[in-house]
């Protein structure tokens, strides 16, 4: 008798379901404004979800801006992030989700892998996307439809080989291998010491050891100069490390590293690092945007609410240069090849917070890299 | 072996329909929907996601509910199906045209290379008992992961550029395979070798003292386990792309151990509804907490987690629920009209000892044969 | 030299981080998988009060306190309920539990990682290695803590109590321990020695995130299991052979990316060996 009672429980529980995705497929369908939806997915929850809020802040202060000026032609812009937790089933699922929303136009994903799924479907059906911080190669590479802000992972490796080989002698990395980002940059920097015939001692480490660096900083103490191609939380890790151990060799990063400066406050080393953004840049888009950020949510911004905030400006700009300020009728890919066309454009230029950009067909982005040197 | 198999075949009888018919009859209707445009498409790929979901919860139930083996690694063998299968698809799609025969074939393959690791996987478990079985499952997981993210074929720490499946195709299929897997576990439990496999989970040496090939049937069912999740992975990572060795992490394995727990021990029918459930309140809590509500997921979801733990099996509750309950209110009212006496002896059995209670209570049996330690019993049984 | 004394001071801390799982788990015959996400716990406190009163001392005796409390509360109101339900149905509301901790620390903190100065002890220079004052330290107070924790079981009646309750939970109620009492001061014992561990870990790794719990739990658990789970000299033997060869496999660069399979593998070869772990206790079995 009772597993009668259960198979009937099991067969209503299944009917549920059916009905309440009946109930999710009309919900879709409701467009009750006419604000433009610039979608994005990014890790607002887990190990990687500071990158992600930081994006959503500057994003949505962006936002606030455009709307409070009297957003497009009058038409006003809603932002919206759906948690991805940096995975690729939730960036496929936040953008189904989004396109059942009326999404038009995205700003992509914030994390490189999350940003490869959100490509893939994006590809299919041209969907405009700029991401601000998914520098892997791979997520522009599908598709005429897909952009990025900030600098991709294989320029920063290059150039850092440069410059480190004119400037030190011996020369350590250290990278993240389980890291796209890390590994992205390091790959190119590799082929490059090798062009240049260069030697450098080589230290890794992986998502499961990244928290504590001393035996790697033992390895690399008497360098003159510390390559870290990989975030702010984890560089300041490494540089305490090295100082521990005595040693008196240069953190030189790329533009993860921005944000260290809290990280090593009252620690006796010197940092640098390649980066498009500098929280204490005289450039007034900057500056600008600095106290604006400060004022809203009471912290310095890092590199990636910079991001996040030209990435909204881009789109911004790309649809007023395409002459759009009404997508409800239009359908994603035909919004995209306007947009493609506009930001292609050469006239098109964006002075943003992470300085002035122009963008080609690739979709990489070209702006002028800064080095910010911090401490003594 | 031979033998086996014609045994397999006598008892694949079509009995015990109920569950499959019930998922095959929703499936039809999703179908007929999705093809009248009534399916958004988060819902198709949430369908997806229930799908392997509903393998991977049923297949880690093979062996925790059914052998007794807890295994917190199951997200390796999905990696594995995951990894090996879309990167046999790659591999076919250059000489076959046919996209569902390439999809079926790196399933068959992804799902034997799975079964290969979890006959690797079994071994340990014929030495190694509990917890202890725990932790070697979750480090071969750990290992796994660990070993794709360093390999340059499978794109390293980017992941593997699989290639996606038509979504609207995809569902279906995978729903096809669902119900096949549980055609096929079904007949199992319910078959002598079944029966064998529940009997080496109540008492393993009971079941070798009658004559049952314990070491046959552990790996059999890690075997079968890791086959279907491999499968389940191959469908993952026609879902998505890339395929990352990030996905696979021990909290994964968990989640779907929370899937078969949640639904029941040994109960094929609770790991389907529980996979079902847990797959749409995440996918509910992601699509509607976005923005600055996220933060918040993190902790309805410990929330549920939790009271629905504590609710359903929290002893202190149990009279309570047994007072709600159908099933008792009927045989409450059998009880009433036969008048019969309820004995609390059940209040005992809860605490548990090596000293039986009943042997105590009932100072005229003879007691040397029941003050045994008996260390591996869990629940108190009865005495013999 | 340099890699086995960092090995050393990593294991210290896996080891007190183990020493709370191999308690609980003697004696509540339960995984609790929210153990590693006390340390986080221990961490913010120590963080929240270091800036509050800028004395580091105050600092550790809060954390101290605040695990204690947390563990008392946690067993209190998620796992007591518990107590006869399946090992299971335990184990995931631990889970459950670790979420809930994590996702807490996420709503006061936020997600970014956090950065704390510990007072620098400076280092002390043999021949021509240097060797930091607090990874002395993390080893010596580790060592000492483990030793009372030793005499504490063989020699108190709490201690014996503790393990009548671990060898026979049901004799022991009949004898008349209380067994509710001393499975509520295991957690807490095991919840002090996490603010112990996370003390040790942020003189090390001077960094919090609302994650910061669950890597070290999972590597504890493992050296728990490696020195047989249940055996208080062997979390502690296991914590200090697992640091040593995290550490070790680090210092290779050709074998450093796979460091964490090496680990496991290396736990489920002493498994295979040994099935109850370096130091178990056998278990006989019976029909």
């Amino acid at each position: 008798m009772k597993n009668t009672a259960k198979k009937v429980l099991a067969a209503v529980l299944a009917l549920v379901i059916v009905f309440s995705f009946a109930a999710c497929g009309n919900n879709g369908k409701k467009d009750d404004s006419k604000a433009i939806l610039i979608g994005s997915t990014g890790p607002l929850t887990g190990d990687a979800s500071s990158y992600g809020i930081s994006v959503k802040n500057g994003a949505e202060l962006a936002v606030k801006e455009i709307n409070e000026a009297g957003g497009l032609n009058g038409t006003k812009l809603a932002f919206d992030m759906k948690d991805d937790k940096a995975t690729a089933e939730d960036a496929s699922t936040g953008y189904d989700a989004l396109m059942d929303a009326g999404m038009k136009v995205s700003i992509g994903s914030v994390t490189s892998g999350s940003c490869a799924a959100f490509a893939d479907k994006a590809e299919s059906d041209n969907l405009f996307f700029i991401t601000p911080s998914a520098s892997a190669a791979n997520v522009i590479e599908k598709g005429t439809n897909s952009f990025r802000v900030c600098f991709g992972d294989p320029d920063q490796g290059v150039l850092a080989a440069q410059q480190l080989v004119k400037d030190y002698k011996n020369i350590g990395c250290i990278y993240d291998t389980s890291d796209p980002y890390s590994s992205g940059i390091f790959d190119a920097f590799k082929a490059e010491m090798a062009k240049l015939g260069a030697k450098y001692i080589l230290q890794t480490f992986d998502a499961e050891n990244k928290k504590d660096f001393s035996t790697q900083a033992e390895a690399l103490k008497d360098c003159d100069v510390v390559f870290t191609p990989f975030y702010y939380t984890e560089a300041g890790l490494v540089a305490k490390a090295l100082v521990a151990k005595g040693s008196k060799a240069v953190v030189y990063g790329c533009d993860g590293l921005d944000g260290i400066a809290d990280q090593i406050e009252g620690v006796d080393v010197k940092v640098m690092y390649i980066t498009p953004f500098d929280v204490n840049s005289e450039a007034e888009a900057t500056t600008k945007f600095v106290e604006d950020y400060k004022a809203t949510y009471g912290v310095a911004p890092d590199q990636f609410a910079a991001d996040g905030y030209d990435a909204i400006y881009a789109v911004f700009n790309a649809l007023k240069a395409a002459g759009i300020d009404d997508v409800s009728d239009m359908d994603a890919s035909e919004v995209c090849d306007a947009v493609v066309k506009a930001i292609t454009d050469s006239s098109f230029k964006l002075e943003g917070a992470t300085g002035t950009m122009t963008w080609d067909a690739s979709g990489a982005c070209t702006k002028v890299p800064q080095i910010v040197k911090l401490g003594a | 072996m031979s033998n086996f198999i014609s045994n397999v075949k006598k008892q694949f009888k079509f009995k015990h329909i109920a569950t499959w018919v019930i998922v095959a009859a929703v499936a039809v209707v999703l179908v007929i929907m999705s093809e009248s445009g009534l399916l958004n498409r988060s819902t198709i790929g949430l369908l997806s996601r229930i799908a392997y979901s509903i393998i991977l919860a049923v297949s880690l139930n093979l062996v925790v509910g059914f052998l007794g083996e807890l295994s917190l690694g199951h997200a390796g063998f999905m990696c594995l199906g995951a990894y090996i299968g879309t990167f046999v698809a790659s591999l076919l799609r250059e000489s076959i045209d046919n996209k569902l025969l390439v999809l079926i074939l790196a399933m068959l393959v992804g799902g034997l290379v799975a079964a290969f690791f979890g006959f690797i996987i079994g071994l340990p478990a014929l030495r190694l008992k509990g917890d202890y079985l725990a932790i070697v499952t979750l480090a071969f997981g750990e290992i796994v992961r660990n070993i794709f993210k360093n390999l340059e074929i499978f794109g390293g720490a980017m992941g593997y550029n699989s290639k996606t499946y038509n979504q609207k195709d995809l569902f279906v299929i995978a729903f096809v395979v669902v119900i096949i897997v549980l055609i096929l576990t079904q007949n199992l439990i319910r078959s002598k070798h079944g029966r064998a496999i529940t009997a080496i989970r109540d008492n393993e040496i009971a079941a070798k003292a009658m004559g049952i090939n314990v070491t046959f049937y552990k790996l059999f069912v890690f075997v079968v386990a890791a086959f279907f999740a491999g499968i389940a992975g191959v469908i993952y990572g026609h879902f998505t792309t890339p395929v990352l060795y990030t996905t696979f992490s021990y909290n994964y394995s968990i989640e779907i151990l929370v899937m078969v727990v949640l639904g029941g021990m040994g109960s094929i029918n609770g790991s389907i509804i529980a996979a079902t459930l847990i797959t749409v309140i995440n996918f509910v809590l992601q699509s509607k907490l976005s923005g600055g509500l996220a933060a918040i997921r993190l902790l309805v979801y410990a929330l549920i987690l939790i009271f629905v733990v504590i609710f359903n099996n929290a002893p202190a509750l149990k009279p309570i629920k047994e007072r709600f309950s159908i099933h008792n209110l009927k045989e409450k009212r059998i009880a009433k009209k036969k008048g019969t006496i309820v004995d609390d002896a059940a209040e005992w059995n809860r605490i548990e000892t090596k000293v039986k209670m009943d042997s105590i209570l009932t100072p005229d049996l003879p007691h040397n044969e029941n003050v045994t330690p008996d260390k591996e019993d869990k629940s108190p049984k009865e005495v013999k | 030299m340099s890699t086995i004394m960092d090995g050393l001071s990593l294991g210290a801390i896996y080891a007190l981080i183990a020493l709370g799982y191999t308690m609980v788990y003697g004696i509540a015959k339960m995984l609790n998988f929210a153990h590693g996400d006390i340390i986080m716990v221990g961490a913010y406190a120590i963080l929240t009060t270091l800036e509050l009163t800028g004395n580091p001392y105050i600092a550790i005796a809060v954390s101290i306190v605040i695990c204690t409390v947390s563990g008392i509360v946690i067993e209190r109101l998620a796992y007591k309920p518990l107590r006869g339900a399946s090992p299971l149905a335990v184990l995931i509301t631990a889970i459950g539990v670790s979420f809930l901790l994590q996702a807490i620390a996420q709503l006061i903190y936020g997600s970014k990682s956090q950065s704390i100065s510990l007072p620098d002890f400076g280092k002390v220079v043999i021949g021509k290695y240097a060797i930091n004052v607090s990874t002395i330290i993390t080893l010596v107070v580790g060592g000492l803590i483990m030793a009372g924790l030793t005499l504490f079981v063989k020699k108190t009646n709490t201690g014996r109590a503790m393990q009548a309750v671990s060898e026979d939970r049901g004799a022991a109620l009949l004898m008349g321990v209380n067994v509710n009492r001393i499975i509520m001061i295991t957690f807490a014992i095991g919840s002090a020695l996490a603010a112990f561990a996370s003390l040790f870990y942020l003189m090390q790794i001077p960094s919090i995130t609302p994650t910061l719990g669950s890597m070290p739990g999972i590597k504890a658990f493992t050296a728990a299991v490696i020195g047989g789970i249940g055996s208080i000299p062997g979390a502690m033997l296991g914590g200090v052979l697992l640091g040593l060869i995290e550490k070790i496999c680090l210092s290779i660069p050709a074998i450093s990316p796979y460091t964490t399979a090496i680990e496991f593998s290396l736990l489920i070869i002493i498994l295979l060996v040994k099935p109850i772990g370096l130091l178990g206790k056998q278990i006989r079995e019976k029909v």
